[in-house]
């Protein structure tokens, strides 16, 4: 069983003018998971306050975010790592402020020439509608006893201000919307803005600076325009040329700084008095005596206590402080179980005090997926795919599912060749006669191709059956139910006895026993009664024979463990002990999904097989029916392929989730996260760093 | 019960389909309204996709004792 990693809680005390020195030395062990101090834990103490330099390296940091964004760097840029010394006395020697002048000129170019161009196309847009009107631009202004309104309108306003003394330009244009332009005495302001404002007028300036006639001065602006552009376009190959000198530098300061910044604020979860901090940790227990030796070997005036190796027992916890209740979660896998605890956590890290199921799971996945697929023909793309995809990637994600198809594609293999006798839905050996539906591969290969297969016939003899198991043969059917029951028994059972292992480890047998002990024994019985009641159903009612004594015992040993089973439960449980037992059932009958999913699959791939073969192959005459029948072949199994992904993986883990996991994996841990530092865009001095890690 | 014949063989068959499908429509009443909090919930926090995918996955079971009893319509009766 794979528990997750012992922890013990350690606490290190040391004096403040060594703080920097033992923040360093904390990161560079690698193995430290800090325990937040909260406020009035400890008399005397309080929160520490940030190191002095991490408010410079702040602001730093914002500075370089801002360019960052600006010049438009993302996680996908890459840049060349910058060792961490060049990057450390760079930013030291005021190399970010220089870098900010230099990019934020350019921005400021950038911004104004924006501005102007915004302008431009306003008055653009100005000049375009007062050049339907017959006036010189300067003609607009400069008058002292009269003014002059401009604007768009909706109707000729000619005839509502006939009775003033004003002279009014009009032009129509439907498409584009009217102008006007209102020349009036200053003293009719009032009365003429109140005509116009009936007609819907909305005013606009006219631009200023341009004189002559609106169509040379529209020219004009059209160049000043495409001038501005051009210079917007320079501005964006400097704004280019920036990113390429400095995005190395922005990159590696964004991470430095980012580091400094952490571990400057790192005295904000511990605890300090005048001249002391203490920090409370939890070190997995295997490396705290190594902990111990490195911090006080390598900072001043330290002292580390190793307080308590923390075990699995809940008992007296309550009287624990709250912050050191529970310790965080190290999940313990091998090499390859690693890459399954990306399911377990899918649904939540488990409990410093449970079993880390994801061991299981590396083994029990798969292999239903292998089941439910069991086919040569399928598990040939998912071996070669699982195993591309973890020599590929590194994304988590991928790599969990391609460390399913490797492995689930093993099984596939191993089930198809062995046991299912199958190669893209189509048994190995056997004779069909002309005109059935099923066809072999050997019927294939000496009937169309005319090949001789007796070689084949005595290879692959060792199948079970004839020639494989059929998953949709009347023949097999039955057993394949079976098989699945008896998988999905052995399954519960091992969850139901991971339940009370979690239980004997938390709280002692005793209390597993009479918590978790009643549902295995309900189980056990209602196994061994639904054993009898079916053999009897189906075998003896049918054949109207006799029941065979062995059901006989197996009900009654059934009903008397059950019925201890309820009793046990229905102090605890009440009602519910009884009306969980149909549900237990159907956990065990759940699992008759592991034969349909791989029978769904073998009808899809018979039919296809019969439509391919049969229906073009045989009926349509010449190259154009085998063309029918690959291209018949490529897409139905491809399609079967990848609905094997979602069915077949999706009932495989749902089978751990819901039937398996639900018995005994209750989550709700916290992950290790031990002070470390993840360097991507700068080089650490990686020896130094190295040999400090315990 | 022995049904014999053609009408006996299609009525069993009849059973069969039947009970897989309302059997698959009584699932898909129950994964409708599960699935469509589950999305919700997951459009708030991604790492409830576990849960929400076990919650979700729940009444397939439902299902899956149709297929069983059409099963064993075809084959063994």
């Amino acid at each position: 069983m794979s528990l997750p990693e012992p922890m013990s809680r350690i606490v290190i005390v040391g004096t403040k003018t060594h703080i920097d020195e033992a923040i360093q030395a904390l990161y560079d062990v690698k193995a430290v998971h800090l325990i937040d101090h909260t406020v009035g834990a400890d008399e005397g103490f309080t929160i520490g306050t940030p190191r002095p330099y991490s408010s410079k390296a702040s602001e730093r940091l914002l500075k370089v975010r801002a360019m960052v964004k600006g010049l438009g760097i993302t996680k996908k840029t890459e840049t060349a790592a910058v060792p961490e010394d060049e990057i450390k006395s760079q930013i030291s020697s005021d190399s970010v402020e220089a870098v900010e002048a230099e990019v934020n000129a350019v921005f400021d170019r950038r911004n104004d020439l924006n501005q102007r161009i915004t302008e431009l196309n306003a008055n653009k847009k100005s000049l375009e509608l007062v050049s339907r009107l017959p006036i010189n631009l300067e003609d607009y202004s400069g008058y002292r006893s009269i003014f002059c309104v401009v604007g768009t309108i909706a109707d000729d306003p000619a005839d509502a201000l006939k009775g003033m003394e004003c002279e009014v330009f009009f032009s129509q244009d439907k498409k584009l919307g009217n102008v006007a332009a209102v020349f009036a005495r200053v003293s009719d302001r009032d009365a003429v803005t109140n005509v116009l404002s009936g007609h819907g007028f909305a005013e606009f300036a006219v631009p200023e600076g341009y004189s002559g006639s609106a169509a040379t001065a529209l020219s004009t602006v059209d160049k000043e325009i495409a001038a501005a552009e051009a210079d917007l376009a320079e501005v964006g190959k400097e704004i280019e040329g920036l990113l390429e000198k400095h995005k190395d530098f922005l990159g590696a300061s964004e991470e430095e700084l980012s580091i400094e910044v952490e571990k400057g604020e790192l005295p904000l979860r511990i605890a300090t008095s005048g001249f002391t901090f203490v920090i409370d940790a939890w070190v997995p227990t295997k490396k705290a005596g190594a902990v111990k030796t490195e911090l006080e070997s390598k900072v001043e005036s330290i002292y580390v206590e190793i307080e308590e190796d923390r075990g699995r027992s809940l008992e007296g916890l309550d009287d624990v402080e709250p912050r050191f209740r529970n310790p965080p979660t190290k999940m313990n896998n091998g090499v390859i179980a690693k890459e399954f605890e990306y399911p377990t956590k899918l649904v939540d890290v488990p409990k410093y005090q449970e079993i880390d199921p994801t061991i299981l799971i590396a083994i029990f996945f798969p292999l239903f997926f292998g089941l439910m697929v069991g086919d040569v023909g399928y598990s040939i793309p998912f071996i070669i795919l699982g195993a591309y995809g973890l020599k590929v990637t590194h994304h988590k994600d991928w790599r969990a599912i391609a460390t399913v198809f490797l492995f689930g594609g093993i099984w596939a293999f191993i089930f198809g060749f062995f046991f299912y006798g199958e190669f893209l839905g189509m048994h190995f050996i056997g004779h069909v006669a002309e005109g059935d539906v099923e066809y072999t591969w050997e019927y294939l290969l000496s009937h169309y191709l005319g090949l001789e297969t007796s070689g084949l016939e005595s290879f692959f003899s060792f199948l079970p059956g004839d020639h494989g198991v059929g998953k949709i043969s009347a023949d097999w059917i039955g057993f394949l139910m079976k098989l699945t029951v008896y998988i999905g028994l052995v399954h519960l059972c091992l969850g139901y006895c991971c339940s009370i292992y979690n239980k004997t480890m938390q709280h002692g047998f005793k209390h597993a026993f009479m918590e978790k002990g009643g549902w295995l024994l309900s189980f056990l019985g209602l196994t061994f009664f639904c054993y009898g009641l079916a053999n009897y159903l189906i075998y003896a009612i049918p054949n109207e024979a006799a029941m065979n004594p062995i059901d006989l015992y197996a009900i009654i040993i059934g009903l008397v463990v059950m019925i201890i089973g309820v009793v046990m439960n229905y102090r605890e449980e009440k009602i519910q002990a009884i009306l969980e037992l149909p549900g237990i059932v159907g956990n065990i009958l759940s699992y008759t999904r592991l034969a349909a999913i791989g029978m769904s699959k073998a009808g899809m791939a018979l039919a296809f097989n019969y439509i391919a073969i049969h229906m073009f192959y045989d009926s349509v005459e010449g190259i154009i029916g085998f063309l029918l029948c690959v291209v018949m072949m490529a897409f139905g199994h491809l399609m079967i392929w990848t609905l094997a992904i979602l069915s077949a993986g999706l009932h495989g883990l749902r089978l751990q989730y819901v039937e398996f996991m639900a018995k005994f994996f209750e989550g709700g841990g916290t992950e290790f996260e031990p002070l470390k530092i993840k360097r991507k865009k700068t080089v650490s001095t990686t020896q130094k760093a190295k040999a400090n890690e315990v | 019960m022995a049904l014999d014949g053609d009408v006996g063989a299609g009525l069993v068959a009849i059973g069969a389909g039947l009970a897989v499908g309302l059997a698959g429509i009584g699932s898909g009443m129950a994964e409708k309204d599960i699935g469509a909090a589950a999305v919700g919930a997951i459009t708030e926090d991604m790492s409830l996709f576990g849960k929400a995918l076990m919650f979700t996955v729940l009444p397939e079971t439902i299902v899956i004792f149709g297929l069983v009893i059409s099963i064993l319509c075809i084959f063994v009766m």
